[in-house]
């Protein structure tokens, strides 16, 4: 799952980054309009957190061109203002939800996980593969109650085949999806982690769709 | 007409001038009118009194001769009130002449009763006549031929007074008929005069009245050069008002901006650390944003409480948010159903409904599970209400609150000093805005199953 940070102030961006990361997500940030604007216009993000009062373009503008170009990823406007008007103003400008400051990042973060499964269609905290069962909360996967023990990459890509259970996922897309954009983007590293995973997890959970890419069988959405 | 109004004042001070002077007047053209008809009368007495003694005492002989003609023909007729008499004074032997009005009756002659003459020699006497009504006699003494020697003759000639007197009540009455109408007029043409220069105050009390209910935004019209600079000043002030209004609002949005994201700073790095301290300063922050959160509110709101005339239409403020609300709520599939009677106007600010209401429909999305109702109806003004009112419900099909806890909470929202920060339901700035409008709020069971909140507010 790759989200995005835009907040100009420096200490919170580096707080939402931090505590994004440790929930499992890759995350770009931005620290004024335009670098957002350019990052949400370009990248594949599954999440967007959006301040409204940023340097060089707000985020009323940033969210609306978006919107208009069909930039489709949730967006959690966070910001001061907490005004009715505010936030029916950041709503009607094509927002998910809205946060306003301050606030606990607990809250944050379970706002992200809500719009995350909302975008790809599942409605409960946890989801079910198979034997595999993803609680969105905890970040923990369990496989038959035996909790797995994964690194924060294995988790992403777990994570983000659960999220889309049912349909091929591509190398590429799941490349996008997985790293931040510093991130050295080699197909090959997806290949390396996906065989670590079943050596973790039953093997034929994640089948390989020859030329296409993934796909996690027996998905519970599928039942 | 009000008591203290300049209206009474111009009118009361007119009035009580005509009230002092029609009657004066009237008194004086009276005693003048009547002054003069006695003096008539007494004129026409004397000449009478003249021609009866020329007539009767204008011979030769010892005693006085009928006179030939006295130009009066009431003489004539009995008890008319015209007399004439000639009689010798002090009791002496003489000739007795009366005119036939007089009939038997002897007239009293003041010369006997000691009145004195004046400078013509005459001698006034007001007595009743024969029949009993007041006369006025006149008297000369003379002598036939006008001889000193010769006895001397008291020659009388006398007029009802009656008839004096019903001439003048006759003309006092129609003088009193006049007058009054006169007075009435003046009253009326004062009244008139009075409406008519005091209605550009009428014109500015209007204006100022849809200023406050928010049809118009400056005193309109050209106004009498006297209260021209009134407009001018109210106009300023209004202008003033409303700037410090949006200036207040703009600086308080600012400081909100300037202090919450320092303290979501401190609050998420105090939580990450366990240590005694960082809890402590958790905990200070947690305190610390409440309390902005709570004044920040309050002071928007003292803002907007100064505010004039602001109207703001309820379907359109409602709408967006509803619109807004069920965006932020759609993965619980909730639905809001908003039934509006028509042209619904909240008389006060946008943002101050928007609060409200966003706050109300979020608790009510929040603990609500499929369905939640927003209704407004406007209420006339009855006996109890003078104003009309805006009658806001918005309700939920949720678990809902006791009656304990209600009135729990509707007791906490009745004041603003003991209504702390964070109540969990956003419901104590809801109240503290309608009661700042001199509204309520008031909570109750919904039949949907959950809590309803019912806001009474002034209405257009």
């Amino acid at each position: 799952m790759r989200a995005l940070v835009v907040e100009d102030d420096k200490d919170l961006n580096r707080q939402l980054v931090t505590a994004l990361g440790d929930a499992g997500y890759a995350v770009d940030t931005a620290h004024d309009g335009e670098e957002g604007y350019f990052l949400g216009d370009t990248e594949p993000y599954d999440v967007v957190i959006l301040d409204i009062g940023l340097p060089k373009m707000d985020g009323i503008s940033i969210l609306e061109q978006w919107r208009r170009s069909e930039r489709k990823m949730p967006v959690i406007i966070l910001t001061a203002r907490d005004r009715w008007s505010d936030k029916v103003t950041g709503m009607d400008a094509g927002a998910d939800d809205y946060l306003a400051k301050p606030f606990h990042m607990e809250e944050l973060l379970a706002r992200v996980r809500a719009q995350v499964r909302r975008a790809s269609g599942h409605a409960k905290a946890e989801i079910e593969c198979g034997p595999l069962r993803l609680d969105t909360k905890s970040a923990r996967v369990t496989c038959e109650g035996q909790q797995i023990k994964l690194t924060s990459h294995e988790f992403r890509l777990l994570a983000y085949l659960m999220h889309h259970n049912g349909r091929v996922v591509s190398r590429t897309e799941l490349v996008e999806h997985l790293y931040d954009q510093d991130f050295d983007r080699d197909s090959n590293t997806i290949e390396v982690f996906i065989g670590r995973l079943r050596k973790k997890i039953p093997v034929d959970v994640i089948q390989t769709v020859r030329g296409l890419g993934y796909r996690m069988s027996q998905g519970a959405d599928e039942v | 007409m009000r008591f203290n109004s300049l209206a009474f004042r111009l009118f009361a001070t007119s009035a009580a001038w005509t009230l002092l002077v029609l009657p004066l007047a009237g008194y004086l053209i009276y005693s003048l009118y009547r002054d003069d008809v006695q003096l008539s009368f007494d004129a026409q007495l004397k000449k009478l009194l003249t021609a009866l003694a020329i007539d009767s005492m204008n011979t030769t002989g010892d005693a006085p001769v009928p006179p030939q003609n006295l130009y009066e023909p009431l003489f004539e007729v009995t008890n008319s009130g015209w007399y004439w008499q000639v009689r010798p004074i002090d009791g002496a032997p003489g000739r007795t002449l009366v005119s036939p009005s007089l009939a038997s009756a002897i007239l009293p002659s003041p010369y006997a009763k000691k009145f004195p003459t004046d400078n013509t020699g005459t001698r006034w006497m007001n007595v009743p006549g024969p029949t009993g009504e007041t006369i006025r006699i006149l008297e000369v003494i003379d002598t036939p031929g006008h001889e000193p020697d010769k006895t001397k003759y008291s020659v009388i000639v006398a007029g009802p007074l009656n008839w004096l007197e019903a001439t003048v009540a006759k003309f006092r009455n129609r003088l009193t008929t006049a007058l009054s109408l006169f007075g009435l007029g003046l009253m009326a043409v004062t009244l008139f005069q009075v409406r008519f220069g005091l209605l550009p105050l009428r014109r500015i009390e209007k204006g100022l009245t849809s200023i406050r209910s928010g049809e118009a935004s400056k005193l309109e019209g050209q106004l009498p050069a006297e209260i021209e600079p009134l407009q001018n000043e109210l106009n300023a002030l209004i202008q003033s008002n409303n700037e410090i209004v949006d200036r207040a609002r703009t600086q308080v949005g600012n400081l909100a901006h300037a202090l919450k994201t320092p303290l979501a700073v401190i609050t998420n790095e105090a939580r990450e650390d366990k240590s005694p301290f960082a809890v402590k300063v958790a905990e200070q922050a947690q305190i610390m944003r409440d309390q902005v959160g709570h004044y920040l509110d309050r002071a928007r709101m003292a803002a907007s409480a100064g505010a004039i005339g602001r109207v703001t239409p309820f379907e359109a403020t409602a709408d967006p948010l509803v619109r807004a609300l069920e965006r932020i709520n759609r993965d619980k599939g909730i639905a809001i159903y908003l039934q509006v009677a028509a042209g619904a106007k909240f008389q006060g600010e946008k943002q101050d409904l928007e609060e409200m209401l966003g706050n109300l429909l979020d608790n009510a999305c929040k603990w609500g599970r499929k369905r939640v109702q927003l209704k407004a109806v406007i209420v006339a003004p009855d006996g109890k209400v003078r104003a009309k009112r805006l009658v806001v419900t918005v309700e939920d099909d949720g678990p809902g609150l006791s009656a304990e806890q209600r009135a729990k909470i509707g007791k906490r929202g009745m004041r603003l000093d003991e209504t702390k920060p964070g109540s969990g339901l956003g419901l104590s700035i809801v109240s503290d805005l309608a009661t700042s409008y001199r509204g309520s709020m008031s909570l109750d069971a919904s039949p949907l199953g959950g809590l309803l909140v019912r806001l009474e507010l002034p209405a257009v």
